[in-house]
Protein backbone atom coordinates (compact mmCIF):
# COMPACT_ATOMS: atom_id res chain seq x y z
CA UNK A 1 0.00 0.00 0.00
CA UNK A 2 1.36 3.42 -0.98
CA UNK A 3 0.57 6.79 0.54
CA UNK A 4 0.43 9.77 -1.78
CA UNK A 5 0.12 13.27 -0.33
CA UNK A 6 -0.80 16.28 -2.45
CA UNK A 7 -0.32 19.78 -1.10
CA UNK A 8 -2.88 22.10 -2.65
CA UNK A 9 -6.30 21.63 -4.22
CA UNK A 10 -6.15 24.11 -7.08
CA UNK A 11 -6.18 23.16 -10.75
CA UNK A 12 -2.97 21.08 -10.69
CA UNK A 13 -3.31 19.50 -7.23
CA UNK A 14 -6.98 18.63 -7.62
CA UNK A 15 -6.39 17.24 -11.13
CA UNK A 16 -3.54 15.08 -9.82
CA UNK A 17 -5.68 13.78 -6.95
CA UNK A 18 -8.62 12.81 -9.17
CA UNK A 19 -6.44 11.06 -11.75
CA UNK A 20 -4.48 9.20 -9.07
CA UNK A 21 -7.73 7.99 -7.54
CA UNK A 22 -8.89 6.86 -10.99
CA UNK A 23 -5.62 5.04 -11.72
CA UNK A 24 -4.94 3.44 -8.33
CA UNK A 25 -6.87 0.88 -6.32
CA UNK A 26 -8.51 1.83 -3.03
CA UNK A 27 -5.75 0.02 -1.12
CA UNK A 28 -3.55 3.07 -1.82
CA UNK A 29 -4.13 6.25 0.15
CA UNK A 30 -4.39 9.64 -1.50
CA UNK A 31 -4.48 12.61 0.84
CA UNK A 32 -5.05 16.22 -0.22
CA UNK A 33 -3.94 18.99 2.11
CA UNK A 34 -5.46 22.40 1.38
CA UNK A 35 -6.04 25.41 3.64
CA UNK A 36 -9.22 26.15 1.68
CA UNK A 37 -12.40 24.16 2.11
CA UNK A 38 -13.62 25.11 -1.36
CA UNK A 39 -12.47 24.67 -4.93
CA UNK A 40 -12.50 27.86 -6.99
CA UNK A 41 -12.65 28.14 -10.79
CA UNK A 42 -10.43 31.21 -10.74
CA UNK A 43 -10.83 32.21 -14.43
CA UNK A 44 -14.47 33.13 -13.71
CA UNK A 45 -13.58 35.36 -10.75
CA UNK A 46 -13.44 38.29 -13.18
CA UNK A 47 -17.20 37.85 -13.70
CA UNK A 48 -17.75 37.81 -9.94
CA UNK A 49 -15.67 40.99 -9.81
CA UNK A 50 -18.14 42.85 -12.03
CA UNK A 51 -21.24 41.39 -10.38
CA UNK A 52 -22.21 39.14 -13.30
CA UNK A 53 -21.69 35.97 -11.22
CA UNK A 54 -21.90 35.32 -7.51
CA UNK A 55 -19.36 33.49 -5.36
CA UNK A 56 -21.49 30.34 -5.32
CA UNK A 57 -21.22 30.15 -9.12
CA UNK A 58 -17.43 29.74 -9.01
CA UNK A 59 -16.77 27.65 -5.88
CA UNK A 60 -17.92 24.34 -4.39
CA UNK A 61 -16.97 22.45 -1.22
CA UNK A 62 -14.14 19.95 -1.67
CA UNK A 63 -14.94 17.58 1.21
CA UNK A 64 -18.06 15.92 -0.34
CA UNK A 65 -16.20 15.30 -3.64
CA UNK A 66 -13.22 13.77 -1.87
CA UNK A 67 -15.48 11.68 0.37
CA UNK A 68 -17.31 10.31 -2.70
CA UNK A 69 -14.05 9.53 -4.48
CA UNK A 70 -12.30 7.98 -1.46
CA UNK A 71 -9.67 10.71 -1.17
CA UNK A 72 -8.56 11.80 2.30
CA UNK A 73 -8.89 15.54 2.86
CA UNK A 74 -7.13 17.62 5.48
CA UNK A 75 -8.15 21.26 5.63
CA UNK A 76 -4.75 22.46 6.66
CA UNK A 77 -1.70 24.30 5.42
CA UNK A 78 1.64 22.60 4.96
CA UNK A 79 4.41 24.31 6.90
CA UNK A 80 7.41 22.02 6.36
CA UNK A 81 8.63 19.15 4.23
CA UNK A 82 11.02 16.50 5.53
CA UNK A 83 11.91 14.79 2.24
CA UNK A 84 14.18 12.18 3.84
CA UNK A 85 12.15 11.77 7.01
CA UNK A 86 13.60 12.27 10.47
CA UNK A 87 15.59 10.34 13.03
CA UNK A 88 12.56 8.15 13.88
CA UNK A 89 11.44 7.22 10.36
CA UNK A 90 13.19 7.43 6.99
CA UNK A 91 9.94 8.00 5.09
CA UNK A 92 9.26 11.53 3.93
CA UNK A 93 6.92 13.63 6.02
CA UNK A 94 4.97 16.87 5.83
CA UNK A 95 4.24 19.04 8.86
CA UNK A 96 0.79 20.57 8.62
CA UNK A 97 -1.30 23.01 10.61
CA UNK A 98 -5.09 22.75 10.46
CA UNK A 99 -7.10 25.72 9.24
CA UNK A 100 -10.63 24.35 9.68
CA UNK A 101 -12.83 25.94 12.36
CA UNK A 102 -12.87 22.77 14.47
CA UNK A 103 -9.11 22.13 14.52
CA UNK A 104 -7.68 25.57 13.76
CA UNK A 105 -4.03 25.87 14.76
CA UNK A 106 -3.54 22.18 15.63
CA UNK A 107 -0.35 20.65 14.27
CA UNK A 108 -0.02 17.25 12.66
CA UNK A 109 2.43 15.29 10.56
CA UNK A 110 1.72 13.13 7.49
CA UNK A 111 4.09 10.45 6.22
CA UNK A 112 4.26 9.88 2.50
CA UNK A 113 5.70 7.62 -0.15
CA UNK A 114 5.06 10.19 -2.88
CA UNK A 115 4.51 13.93 -2.48
CA UNK A 116 3.22 16.53 -4.94
CA UNK A 117 3.67 20.19 -4.07
CA UNK A 118 0.84 22.03 -5.81
CA UNK A 119 0.48 24.81 -3.29
CA UNK A 120 -0.10 27.58 -5.85
CA UNK A 121 0.82 31.18 -5.19
CA UNK A 122 1.15 33.33 -2.14
CA UNK A 123 -0.52 36.61 -3.07
CA UNK A 124 2.21 39.11 -2.15
CA UNK A 125 0.14 42.27 -1.68
CA UNK A 126 2.76 43.39 0.83
CA UNK A 127 5.29 43.78 -2.01
CA UNK A 128 3.67 47.12 -2.85
CA UNK A 129 2.83 49.48 -0.02
CA UNK A 130 -0.87 50.28 0.18
CA UNK A 131 -1.97 47.67 -2.35
CA UNK A 132 -4.65 45.04 -1.81
CA UNK A 133 -7.94 44.58 0.00
CA UNK A 134 -6.30 45.71 3.25
CA UNK A 135 -5.00 48.78 1.46
CA UNK A 136 -6.51 50.96 -1.22
CA UNK A 137 -7.06 48.60 -4.15
CA UNK A 138 -9.24 45.59 -4.87
CA UNK A 139 -8.34 42.23 -6.36
CA UNK A 140 -10.02 39.38 -8.24
CA UNK A 141 -7.51 36.71 -7.18
CA UNK A 142 -9.98 34.96 -4.87
CA UNK A 143 -13.76 34.72 -5.00
CA UNK A 144 -14.04 36.79 -1.80
CA UNK A 145 -11.75 39.47 -3.21
CA UNK A 146 -13.84 39.51 -6.38
CA UNK A 147 -17.07 39.98 -4.38
CA UNK A 148 -15.51 43.01 -2.72
CA UNK A 149 -14.35 44.34 -6.11
CA UNK A 150 -17.90 44.04 -7.47
CA UNK A 151 -19.27 46.00 -4.50
CA UNK A 152 -16.72 48.80 -4.99
CA UNK A 153 -17.46 48.86 -8.73
CA UNK A 154 -21.19 49.20 -8.00
CA UNK A 155 -20.41 52.21 -5.79
CA UNK A 156 -18.34 53.85 -8.53
CA UNK A 157 -21.08 53.24 -11.11
CA UNK A 158 -23.58 54.87 -8.73
CA UNK A 159 -21.33 57.94 -8.49
CA UNK A 160 -21.02 58.03 -12.28
CA UNK A 161 -24.80 57.87 -12.57
CA UNK A 162 -24.97 60.98 -10.41
CA UNK A 163 -22.97 62.73 -13.13
CA UNK A 164 -19.55 62.85 -11.45
CA UNK A 165 -16.59 61.63 -13.58
CA UNK A 166 -14.53 58.76 -12.15
CA UNK A 167 -11.16 57.19 -12.99
CA UNK A 168 -10.92 53.40 -12.95
CA UNK A 169 -7.48 51.76 -13.07
CA UNK A 170 -6.98 48.05 -13.75
CA UNK A 171 -3.64 46.33 -14.04
CA UNK A 172 -0.56 44.95 -12.41
CA UNK A 173 0.53 46.06 -8.96
CA UNK A 174 4.27 45.39 -9.32
CA UNK A 175 6.92 45.16 -12.01
CA UNK A 176 7.31 41.40 -11.61
CA UNK A 177 3.63 40.41 -11.68
CA UNK A 178 2.21 37.59 -13.73
CA UNK A 179 -1.42 36.91 -14.82
CA UNK A 180 -1.66 39.92 -17.14
CA UNK A 181 -4.49 38.04 -18.86
CA UNK A 182 -6.69 38.41 -15.78
CA UNK A 183 -6.19 42.17 -15.69
CA UNK A 184 -6.80 42.32 -19.46
CA UNK A 185 -10.09 40.48 -18.99
CA UNK A 186 -11.14 42.53 -16.04
CA UNK A 187 -10.51 45.90 -17.68
CA UNK A 188 -12.73 45.00 -20.64
CA UNK A 189 -15.43 43.57 -18.40
CA UNK A 190 -15.39 46.79 -16.40
CA UNK A 191 -15.62 48.73 -19.67
CA UNK A 192 -18.54 46.51 -20.73
CA UNK A 193 -20.36 47.07 -17.42
CA UNK A 194 -19.88 50.83 -17.68
CA UNK A 195 -21.36 50.77 -21.20
CA UNK A 196 -24.29 48.64 -20.05
CA UNK A 197 -24.91 51.11 -17.22
CA UNK A 198 -24.82 53.98 -19.73
CA UNK A 199 -22.01 55.80 -17.92
CA UNK A 200 -18.95 55.00 -20.06
CA UNK A 201 -18.64 58.59 -21.31
CA UNK A 202 -18.00 59.87 -17.79
CA UNK A 203 -15.41 57.23 -16.93
CA UNK A 204 -11.70 57.29 -17.63
CA UNK A 205 -10.51 53.68 -17.81
CA UNK A 206 -6.75 53.02 -17.59
CA UNK A 207 -4.87 49.75 -18.07
CA UNK A 208 -1.63 49.99 -16.07
CA UNK A 209 0.70 47.13 -16.88
CA UNK A 210 4.24 45.86 -16.40
CA UNK A 211 4.23 44.51 -19.97
CA UNK A 212 6.69 46.40 -22.18
CA UNK A 213 4.28 45.96 -25.09
CA UNK A 214 0.57 45.28 -25.31
CA UNK A 215 -0.28 41.63 -25.93
CA UNK A 216 2.87 40.39 -24.18
CA UNK A 217 0.81 38.49 -21.54
CA UNK A 218 4.04 37.33 -19.87
CA UNK A 219 4.72 34.97 -22.79
CA UNK A 220 6.74 37.39 -24.95
CA UNK A 221 3.71 38.10 -27.11
CA UNK A 222 2.53 36.02 -30.04
CA UNK A 223 2.74 36.11 -33.80
CA UNK A 224 -0.48 35.10 -35.51
CA UNK A 225 -1.15 34.07 -39.07
CA UNK A 226 -4.18 36.08 -40.06
CA UNK A 227 -5.53 35.66 -43.58
CA UNK A 228 -2.09 34.97 -44.99
CA UNK A 229 -0.28 37.76 -43.13
CA UNK A 230 1.68 37.68 -39.93
CA UNK A 231 0.25 39.91 -37.26
CA UNK A 232 1.28 40.33 -33.65
CA UNK A 233 -0.67 40.08 -30.44
CA UNK A 234 0.56 43.66 -29.81
CA UNK A 235 -1.23 45.04 -32.86
CA UNK A 236 -4.26 42.88 -32.27
CA UNK A 237 -4.76 43.85 -28.62
CA UNK A 238 -3.88 47.49 -29.38
CA UNK A 239 -6.84 47.51 -31.76
CA UNK A 240 -9.18 46.37 -28.98
CA UNK A 241 -7.88 48.99 -26.51
CA UNK A 242 -8.28 51.72 -29.11
CA UNK A 243 -11.76 50.56 -30.10
CA UNK A 244 -12.93 50.50 -26.47
CA UNK A 245 -11.23 53.77 -25.53
CA UNK A 246 -9.17 52.21 -22.74
CA UNK A 247 -5.96 54.16 -22.06
CA UNK A 248 -2.77 52.14 -21.69
CA UNK A 249 0.33 52.75 -19.58
CA UNK A 250 3.08 50.24 -20.40
CA UNK A 251 6.21 49.04 -18.64
CA UNK A 252 5.05 50.25 -15.23
CA UNK A 253 6.20 49.21 -11.78
CA UNK A 254 3.79 50.36 -9.08
CA UNK A 255 5.87 51.68 -6.18
CA UNK A 256 3.12 52.42 -3.70
CA UNK A 257 -0.57 53.15 -3.46
CA UNK A 258 -2.14 55.82 -1.33
CA UNK A 259 -5.83 56.61 -1.00
CA UNK A 260 -6.86 57.47 -4.57
CA UNK A 261 -3.26 57.83 -5.77
CA UNK A 262 -0.93 55.33 -7.44
CA UNK A 263 2.83 56.04 -7.61
CA UNK A 264 4.63 54.23 -10.40
CA UNK A 265 7.89 54.10 -12.29
CA UNK A 266 8.21 53.39 -16.00
CA UNK A 267 10.94 51.72 -18.03
CA UNK A 268 12.70 55.02 -18.73
CA UNK A 269 13.14 55.51 -14.98
CA UNK A 270 10.63 58.38 -14.73
CA UNK A 271 8.12 58.37 -11.90
CA UNK A 272 4.50 59.41 -12.10
CA UNK A 273 1.31 59.47 -10.09
CA UNK A 274 -2.14 58.44 -11.21
CA UNK A 275 -5.33 59.52 -9.46
CA UNK A 276 -8.04 56.91 -9.19
CA UNK A 277 -11.47 56.30 -7.76
CA UNK A 278 -11.40 52.55 -8.29
CA UNK A 279 -8.33 50.35 -8.78
CA UNK A 280 -7.98 46.61 -9.27
CA UNK A 281 -4.31 45.66 -9.18
CA UNK A 282 -3.00 42.09 -9.37
CA UNK A 283 -0.28 41.39 -6.79
CA UNK A 284 3.00 39.60 -7.56
CA UNK A 285 3.07 35.90 -6.72
CA UNK A 286 5.53 34.17 -4.45
CA UNK A 287 5.82 30.56 -3.37
CA UNK A 288 3.71 29.51 -0.41
CA UNK A 289 6.21 29.64 2.49
CA UNK A 290 7.38 26.13 3.28
CA UNK A 291 10.44 25.07 5.23
CA UNK A 292 12.45 21.95 4.46
CA UNK A 293 14.45 19.91 6.95
CA UNK A 294 17.03 17.13 6.73
CA UNK A 295 16.62 14.07 9.02
CA UNK A 296 18.91 15.66 11.62
CA UNK A 297 16.66 18.73 11.75
CA UNK A 298 19.00 21.03 9.84
CA UNK A 299 17.36 23.56 7.56
CA UNK A 300 17.60 22.63 3.86
CA UNK A 301 14.97 25.11 2.62
CA UNK A 302 17.43 26.82 0.25
CA UNK A 303 18.27 23.43 -1.33
CA UNK A 304 14.64 22.66 -2.16
CA UNK A 305 13.30 26.11 -2.86
CA UNK A 306 14.37 29.11 -4.95
CA UNK A 307 14.57 32.48 -3.13
CA UNK A 308 11.13 33.28 -4.57
CA UNK A 309 9.70 30.41 -2.50
CA UNK A 310 8.95 28.24 -5.55
CA UNK A 311 10.25 24.66 -5.51
CA UNK A 312 13.23 23.75 -7.67
CA UNK A 313 12.55 20.96 -10.15
CA UNK A 314 14.30 19.45 -13.17
CA UNK A 315 14.85 22.80 -14.89
CA UNK A 316 18.16 24.38 -15.89
CA UNK A 317 18.53 27.18 -13.35
CA UNK A 318 21.92 28.35 -14.64
CA UNK A 319 21.85 32.16 -14.81
CA UNK A 320 22.23 33.20 -18.44
CA UNK A 321 21.27 36.14 -20.63
CA UNK A 322 17.98 36.32 -22.52
CA UNK A 323 19.69 35.54 -25.85
CA UNK A 324 20.83 32.17 -24.45
CA UNK A 325 17.50 31.05 -23.05
CA UNK A 326 16.37 27.79 -24.60
CA UNK A 327 13.22 25.69 -24.56
CA UNK A 328 15.29 22.89 -23.01
CA UNK A 329 15.77 25.01 -19.87
CA UNK A 330 12.16 24.26 -18.92
CA UNK A 331 11.35 21.24 -16.74
CA UNK A 332 9.81 18.10 -18.18
CA UNK A 333 9.12 15.77 -15.22
CA UNK A 334 8.75 18.34 -12.37
CA UNK A 335 10.75 16.11 -10.01
CA UNK A 336 12.75 17.83 -7.27
CA UNK A 337 16.50 17.30 -7.80
CA UNK A 338 17.80 14.47 -5.63
CA UNK A 339 14.39 13.00 -4.82
CA UNK A 340 12.49 10.49 -6.95
CA UNK A 341 9.27 10.82 -4.94
CA UNK A 342 8.81 14.59 -4.74
CA UNK A 343 7.39 16.90 -7.43
CA UNK A 344 6.20 20.50 -7.77
CA UNK A 345 3.54 21.43 -10.33
CA UNK A 346 1.52 24.46 -11.39
CA UNK A 347 2.56 27.78 -9.91
CA UNK A 348 4.52 25.95 -7.17
CA UNK A 349 7.47 25.02 -9.39
CA UNK A 350 10.29 27.52 -9.88
CA UNK A 351 10.55 28.53 -13.55
CA UNK A 352 14.12 28.65 -14.89
CA UNK A 353 13.63 32.24 -16.04
CA UNK A 354 10.97 34.56 -17.42
CA UNK A 355 9.51 34.03 -20.89
CA UNK A 356 9.24 37.74 -21.73
CA UNK A 357 12.47 39.70 -21.98
CA UNK A 358 13.29 41.04 -18.51
CA UNK A 359 13.97 44.79 -18.42
CA UNK A 360 15.40 47.13 -15.84
CA UNK A 361 14.85 50.84 -15.39
CA UNK A 362 17.88 53.15 -15.14
CA UNK A 363 17.20 53.12 -11.37
CA UNK A 364 17.69 49.34 -11.29
CA UNK A 365 14.01 48.47 -10.87
CA UNK A 366 13.18 45.13 -12.48
CA UNK A 367 10.16 45.31 -14.77
CA UNK A 368 9.73 41.77 -15.98
CA UNK A 369 6.44 39.90 -16.25
CA UNK A 370 6.76 36.49 -14.58
CA UNK A 371 5.86 33.44 -16.63
CA UNK A 372 2.26 32.23 -16.30
CA UNK A 373 1.87 28.63 -15.06
CA UNK A 374 -1.86 28.47 -14.62
CA UNK A 375 -4.88 26.93 -16.33
CA UNK A 376 -4.33 24.34 -19.02
CA UNK A 377 -0.56 23.81 -18.44
CA UNK A 378 -1.19 23.53 -14.71
CA UNK A 379 -3.73 20.74 -15.18
CA UNK A 380 -1.49 18.92 -17.66
CA UNK A 381 1.42 18.99 -15.18
CA UNK A 382 -0.82 17.60 -12.43
CA UNK A 383 -2.02 14.74 -14.63
CA UNK A 384 1.51 14.01 -15.89
CA UNK A 385 2.94 13.63 -12.39
CA UNK A 386 -0.10 11.55 -11.36
CA UNK A 387 0.70 9.17 -14.25
CA UNK A 388 4.35 8.94 -13.16
CA UNK A 389 3.34 8.09 -9.58
CA UNK A 390 0.72 5.57 -10.67
CA UNK A 391 3.27 3.82 -12.91
CA UNK A 392 5.85 3.66 -10.13
CA UNK A 393 3.35 2.25 -7.67
CA UNK A 394 2.10 -0.35 -10.16
CA UNK A 395 5.34 -1.23 -11.96
CA UNK A 396 8.12 -0.34 -9.53
CA UNK A 397 10.28 2.66 -8.74
CA UNK A 398 12.21 2.32 -12.02
CA UNK A 399 9.20 3.16 -14.18
CA UNK A 400 10.17 6.13 -16.34
CA UNK A 401 8.69 9.52 -15.58
CA UNK A 402 6.05 10.98 -17.86
CA UNK A 403 6.93 14.36 -19.31
CA UNK A 404 5.07 17.60 -20.10
CA UNK A 405 7.27 20.58 -20.84
CA UNK A 406 5.73 24.03 -21.22
CA UNK A 407 8.07 24.32 -24.20
CA UNK A 408 6.18 21.47 -25.90
CA UNK A 409 2.58 21.84 -24.72
CA UNK A 410 0.02 24.32 -25.92
CA UNK A 411 -2.50 26.45 -24.10
CA UNK A 412 -5.77 28.15 -24.83
CA UNK A 413 -6.33 31.54 -23.28
CA UNK A 414 -9.84 32.89 -23.57
CA UNK A 415 -9.93 36.43 -22.25
CA UNK A 416 -13.42 37.73 -21.70
CA UNK A 417 -14.14 41.23 -22.95
CA UNK A 418 -17.71 41.39 -21.69
CA UNK A 419 -20.57 39.06 -20.82
CA UNK A 420 -23.93 38.27 -22.36
CA UNK A 421 -25.10 35.37 -24.54
CA UNK A 422 -25.71 37.69 -27.49
CA UNK A 423 -23.76 40.79 -26.44
CA UNK A 424 -20.63 39.25 -24.92
CA UNK A 425 -17.23 38.97 -26.51
CA UNK A 426 -13.81 37.55 -25.77
CA UNK A 427 -10.32 37.40 -27.17
CA UNK A 428 -9.81 33.70 -27.81
CA UNK A 429 -6.18 32.72 -28.24
CA UNK A 430 -4.33 29.46 -28.67
CA UNK A 431 -0.57 29.09 -28.53
CA UNK A 432 1.71 26.15 -29.14
CA UNK A 433 4.02 25.90 -27.34
CA UNK A 434 3.56 28.15 -24.29
CA UNK A 435 7.31 28.79 -24.04
CA UNK A 436 8.51 29.92 -27.47
CA UNK A 437 11.09 27.70 -29.12
CA UNK A 438 13.04 29.72 -31.68
CA UNK A 439 15.10 26.67 -32.63
CA UNK A 440 11.99 24.89 -33.91
CA UNK A 441 9.83 27.76 -35.12
CA UNK A 442 10.84 31.05 -36.79
CA UNK A 443 8.28 32.96 -34.73
CA UNK A 444 8.87 30.85 -31.62
CA UNK A 445 5.58 29.01 -32.02
CA UNK A 446 3.68 26.82 -34.44
CA UNK A 447 1.93 29.38 -36.64
CA UNK A 448 -0.84 26.95 -37.55
CA UNK A 449 -1.84 26.50 -33.91
CA UNK A 450 -1.10 29.99 -32.60
CA UNK A 451 -4.15 32.10 -33.30
CA UNK A 452 -6.16 34.94 -31.90
CA UNK A 453 -9.79 35.77 -32.61
CA UNK A 454 -12.21 38.30 -31.21
CA UNK A 455 -15.94 37.91 -31.05
CA UNK A 456 -19.07 36.58 -29.41
CA UNK A 457 -17.91 33.00 -29.95
CA UNK A 458 -15.01 33.65 -27.55
CA UNK A 459 -17.52 34.43 -24.83
CA UNK A 460 -19.36 31.19 -25.55
CA UNK A 461 -16.06 29.29 -25.32
CA UNK A 462 -15.23 30.88 -21.97
CA UNK A 463 -18.72 30.13 -20.65
CA UNK A 464 -18.47 26.54 -21.90
CA UNK A 465 -15.09 26.13 -20.19
CA UNK A 466 -16.61 27.50 -16.96
CA UNK A 467 -19.28 24.79 -16.88
CA UNK A 468 -17.04 22.02 -18.21
CA UNK A 469 -14.27 22.57 -15.68
CA UNK A 470 -16.66 22.88 -12.75
CA UNK A 471 -18.23 19.60 -13.90
CA UNK A 472 -14.81 17.98 -14.21
CA UNK A 473 -13.60 19.29 -10.85
CA UNK A 474 -16.72 17.87 -9.18
CA UNK A 475 -15.69 14.48 -10.65
CA UNK A 476 -19.15 13.91 -12.07
CA UNK A 477 -19.69 10.97 -14.46
CA UNK A 478 -17.30 11.06 -17.42
CA UNK A 479 -15.14 13.84 -15.91
CA UNK A 480 -11.96 12.17 -17.15
CA UNK A 481 -13.11 12.63 -20.77
CA UNK A 482 -12.70 16.40 -20.42
CA UNK A 483 -9.10 17.26 -21.26
CA UNK A 484 -7.01 19.43 -18.99
CA UNK B 1 2.13 76.61 -10.54
CA UNK B 2 5.15 77.37 -12.73
CA UNK B 3 5.96 75.35 -15.83
CA UNK B 4 8.92 73.65 -14.08
CA UNK B 5 6.89 72.13 -11.27
CA UNK B 6 3.94 71.00 -13.34
CA UNK B 7 3.37 67.24 -12.95
CA UNK B 8 4.84 65.21 -15.82
CA UNK B 9 2.26 64.24 -18.42
CA UNK B 10 1.17 60.63 -18.04
CA UNK B 11 2.96 58.23 -20.41
CA UNK B 12 -0.23 56.98 -22.07
CA UNK B 13 0.60 54.75 -25.03
CA UNK B 14 -0.14 56.11 -28.48
CA UNK B 15 -2.59 53.65 -30.06
CA UNK B 16 -3.38 55.80 -33.07
CA UNK B 17 -1.51 53.33 -35.32
CA UNK B 18 -3.56 50.36 -34.05
CA UNK B 19 -6.14 49.44 -36.69
CA UNK B 20 -9.75 50.12 -35.82
CA UNK B 21 -12.21 47.42 -36.86
CA UNK B 22 -14.60 48.37 -39.62
CA UNK B 23 -18.35 48.37 -39.07
CA UNK B 24 -18.51 45.13 -41.08
CA UNK B 25 -15.93 43.47 -38.79
CA UNK B 26 -17.81 44.60 -35.68
CA UNK B 27 -21.08 43.25 -37.08
CA UNK B 28 -19.34 39.98 -37.96
CA UNK B 29 -18.08 39.60 -34.40
CA UNK B 30 -21.67 39.61 -33.12
CA UNK B 31 -23.33 37.70 -36.00
CA UNK B 32 -24.93 34.63 -34.42
CA UNK B 33 -24.53 32.21 -37.33
CA UNK B 34 -20.98 33.28 -38.19
CA UNK B 35 -19.97 33.20 -34.55
CA UNK B 36 -21.47 29.76 -34.08
CA UNK B 37 -19.24 28.49 -36.89
CA UNK B 38 -16.22 30.23 -35.29
CA UNK B 39 -17.18 28.60 -31.97
CA UNK B 40 -17.08 25.14 -33.55
CA UNK B 41 -13.81 25.90 -35.35
CA UNK B 42 -12.15 27.20 -32.17
CA UNK B 43 -13.25 24.15 -30.16
CA UNK B 44 -11.81 21.86 -32.82
CA UNK B 45 -8.56 23.81 -32.73
CA UNK B 46 -8.34 23.42 -28.94
CA UNK B 47 -8.90 19.67 -29.30
CA UNK B 48 -6.27 19.40 -32.04
CA UNK B 49 -3.81 21.32 -29.90
CA UNK B 50 -4.57 19.09 -26.92
CA UNK B 51 -3.88 16.03 -29.06
CA UNK B 52 -0.71 17.57 -30.51
CA UNK B 53 0.85 19.26 -27.55
CA UNK B 54 -0.17 17.55 -24.31
CA UNK B 55 2.78 15.25 -23.85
Amino acid sequence: MAEVVILGAGVSGHTAALHLRRMLGRNHTITVVSPNSQWNWIPSNIWVGVGEMSKKDVVFPLAPVYQRKGIQFRQAKAVAIRPAGDTHDGRGAVDIEYTSKEKSGQADQLRYDYLINATGPKLRFEATEGMGPDGHTVSVCTADHAMEAAEKLREVIAVLKSGKPQTLVVGMGHGTCTCEGAAFEYVFNVDHELREAGVRDLARVVYLTNEAALGDFGVDGMVFDQQGFQTTSELWTGSLFRERGVEVILGAHVQKVEARLIHYETLDGATYTLDFDFAMLIPPFGGVPLKAYAPDGSDITSELFAPSGFMKVDADYTAKPYAEWRAEDWPTTYAAPGYDNLWAVGIAFAPPHQISKPLKTPNGTMIAPSPPRTGMPSGVMGKTVAKTIADRIRHGADAPAHTASMARMGAACVASAGTGLTKGSAAAMTMLPVVPDYQRFATGRDEKETRGELGLHGHWVKLMLHYLFLYKAKALPGWQMIPE
Amino acid sequence: MTESNLPAPEPVADLSKSPLPTAKTLRGRQNLLGQFLRFIAFDLRIMRMVAKGHH
